[in-house]
């Protein structure tokens, strides 16, 4: 689990490094970004579990 | 830019007659030891904890009465022991009004709630609420009544400057004429636009935010208490951030964040900003009337001058830094840097230390400005997002954080809080790594003792200079006996009520806070920072110590 500190640090850096690449490059960014952290993750169950977190805020709306 | 300029309504202004000093030739024949540019919180702090070392300073003011206007709102706890020490802070717990919690809003759901560190140990709140007028007026009260160190000279603008190896001569304005008025040493406390620093040709270097917040303060009768709100997305004023805060004599702080598109000369008018503010009032539910007080504009800086000491000139509190809102590190800032400042030049005036400890200051207050602007800027970062990035990704969190806890803590906004120094010059070289307690270079956590004369807290035991806090059983002082030549004050703290302590820990608490196991030594600055620390009093270890301050 990561601390609230190093939590903080890498979303900074996330925010930085889509900065840099600008708007038009962002999604294809987020989609790798993604990519590269369901490789970490390992967990099919887990990545699944995620989608759907990230797909219900938009269905409650 | 301001409209309705109402702030005298709420607050009986003060007005300070210009006094010019019988003058020789033009130049006032008193040679000062310290002139400080600017009477704000800064500048009459400065000439207070002056003061509280002996040293006389005179104020050049501009003005004739305290600020106008929103300015700071909020004074921390690191603020308030510094007041204390001054001798203000009782007034302004008087009128102040203490909080510790917030509760940060997704369009209309809560996704964080702010906790600010307080327990039963603390001798004052994590923040309190004040308009910095009332604040001044209550250290140029505290000021007044010390006439023989503290001369403000009302009314009386700095036109000009020399600046020379052994001192300054200024040049001073005033409706009755120009005077010349020299001092050893000046000290910048004239804010963002700092003349003294623009005489010298110095710049800040660092990074401009692009969002521009407009900042209101609106008379409103409430019964809401006191606490930081922050709405993210409200529907209000959608797309936008809303920051709300209660201050004394029913006036309330109202910070809302412009879009990108639109243009601050014209979203400042009061026809643009009432409604706006309108309707977010009403939605929270405040249904009486209320009247705007003040309105104006505001871009985060984050700009710091590269050494706060040039010579004869130091600089402190806006005009050597500036530091984003988000997390009201400016004028607590400017206070910290006051108090870093007032011991070290009082005993280069008073022949006690080399001028070389004023560098000190510089050193430590630059780093501290650095520190205050990283985590100002993250709070910037998610108050007001710099790029089209930052907002995308704070969306998808304030999202995440309505479901899911973890993502909350991207919402804290980072409360100003006191720095440590881990490397100052100013450290002991010898300091043992104790199991618990502050490290050398932070500030002292609160903790109750009982005296003799009843219950106290533990910064009230400090000295005017250094200290030594012996947590010990056994009475320390003929073992530090030969350090009498020392600016030192002993003090003996037994882990029980013990004949000659000076206090005790009577809660048990103390001991383990600070790693007494079975016994602790701590050096702590007139500032009230640690210097070093010990698993006893030892009197070399001590000695060495206080001579980085005086050679």
């Amino acid at each position: 689990m990561l601390t609230d500190q190093e939590l903080d640090d890498v979303y900074t850096t996330a925010c930085h490094a889509m900065t840099d690449l600008g708007e038009a490059k962002q999604p294809l960014f987020l989609a790798r970004l993604t990519l590269l952290l369901m490789k970490e993750v390992g967990d099919a169950a887990r990545i699944r579990a995620a989608i759907e977190s990230a797909r219900a805020l938009d269905k409650r709306r | 830019m301001s409209a309705a300029p109402r702030y005298h309504e709420y607050f009986e202004y003060r007005r300070y007659p210009l006094v010019v000093p019988p003058l020789d030739t033009g130049v006032d024949p008193v040679r000062h030891r310290v002139a400080i540019v600017g009477g704000g919180p800064i500048g009459l702090t400065l000439a207070l904890g002056l003061a509280r070392h002996g040293v006389r300073s005179v104020v050049i003011e501009a003005d004739d009465a305290v600020s106008y206007g929103s300015r700071a709102a909020c004074i921390s706890r690191r603020s308030l022991e510094i007041f204390d020490r001054l001798g203000v802070a009782q007034d302004v717990l008087g009128e102040a009004l203490p909080w510790t919690a917030g509760t940060s809003y997704y369009r209309d759901v809560p996704v964080y709630r702010l906790q600010m560190p307080m327990d039963e140990d603390q001798r004052f709140a994590p923040m309190v609420n004040l308009e910095q007028c009332i604040c001044e007026q209550l250290l140029a009260d505290r000021a007044a009544a010390l006439p023989g160190l503290v001369d403000i000279r009302w009314q009386t603008k700095l036109a000009g400057m020399k600046h020379r190896d052994d001192g300054v001569e200024l040049e001073l304005e005033t409706a009755r004429g120009a005077y010349r008025l020299r001092a050893d040493w000046l000290v910048a406390c004239d804010g963002a636009r700092s003349a003294v620093r623009q005489a010298l040709g110095l710049r800040f270097s660092g990074s401009t935010y692009d969002g521009t917040y407009i900042i209101v303060d609106v008379h409103l009768k409430s019964d809401y208490p006191t606490e930081r709100r922050a709405w993210f997305d409200p529907p209000t004023n959608p797309g936008s951030t809303i920051l709300v805060h209660k201050q004394p004599r029913d006036i309330w702080r109202v910070d809302y964040q412009l879009r990108d598109d639109e243009d601050p000369e014209e979203a400042v008018k009061p026809e643009n900003v009432l409604p706006r503010v309108r309707s977010h009032l009403e939605w929270i539910g405040e249904r009486d009337d209320w009247t705007p007080v003040w309105i104006s504009a505001y871009r985060a800086n984050c700009l710091t001058l590269d050494s706060y000491r040039h010579g004869r000139v130091l600089f402190a509190g806006d005009a050597a830094h500036l530091v984003p809102i988000f997390g009201v590190r400016g004028m607590n800032s400017g206070i910290d840097d006051t108090h870093n400042l007032a011991w070290k030049l009082a005993w280069v005036v008073q022949g006690r230390s080399p001028v070389g400890l004023l560098d000190s200051y510089s050193t430590e207050r630059v780093f501290a400005a650095c520190e205050n602007i990283r985590h100002a800027s993250k709070s910037t970062e998610f108050m007001a997002p710099p790029s089209s990035a930052f907002k995308l990704m704070r969306e998808a969190a304030l999202g995440l954080a309505t479901r899911d806890p973890f993502f909350a803590t991207l919402i804290n906004p980072r409360q100003s809080s006191a720095i440590t120094f881990a490397d100052s010059p100013l450290n002991a070289a010898d300091s043992d790594a104790l199991p618990s307690g502050p490290v050398p270079g932070a500030v002292l956590p609160e903790c109750p003792v009982e005296t003799a004369a009843g219950a106290r807290h533990l910064t009230e035991l400090l000295g005017a200079g250094y200290t030594a806090l012996c947590l010990t059983g056994n009475d320390p002082r003929a073992a530090l006996s030969g350090l009498r030549d020392l600016p030192l004050t002993i003090v003996w703290i037994a882990p029980r009520k013990a004949s000659g302590a000076d206090a005790w820990d009577a809660t048990g608490r103390l001991f383990p806070l600070y790693g007494a196991a079975p016994a602790a030594c701590y050096l702590v600055r007139p500032d009230g920072h640690v210097a070093g620390c010990w698993r006893e009093p030892q009197a070399d270890s001590l000695r060495g110590a206080v001579r980085r301050a005086l050679q």
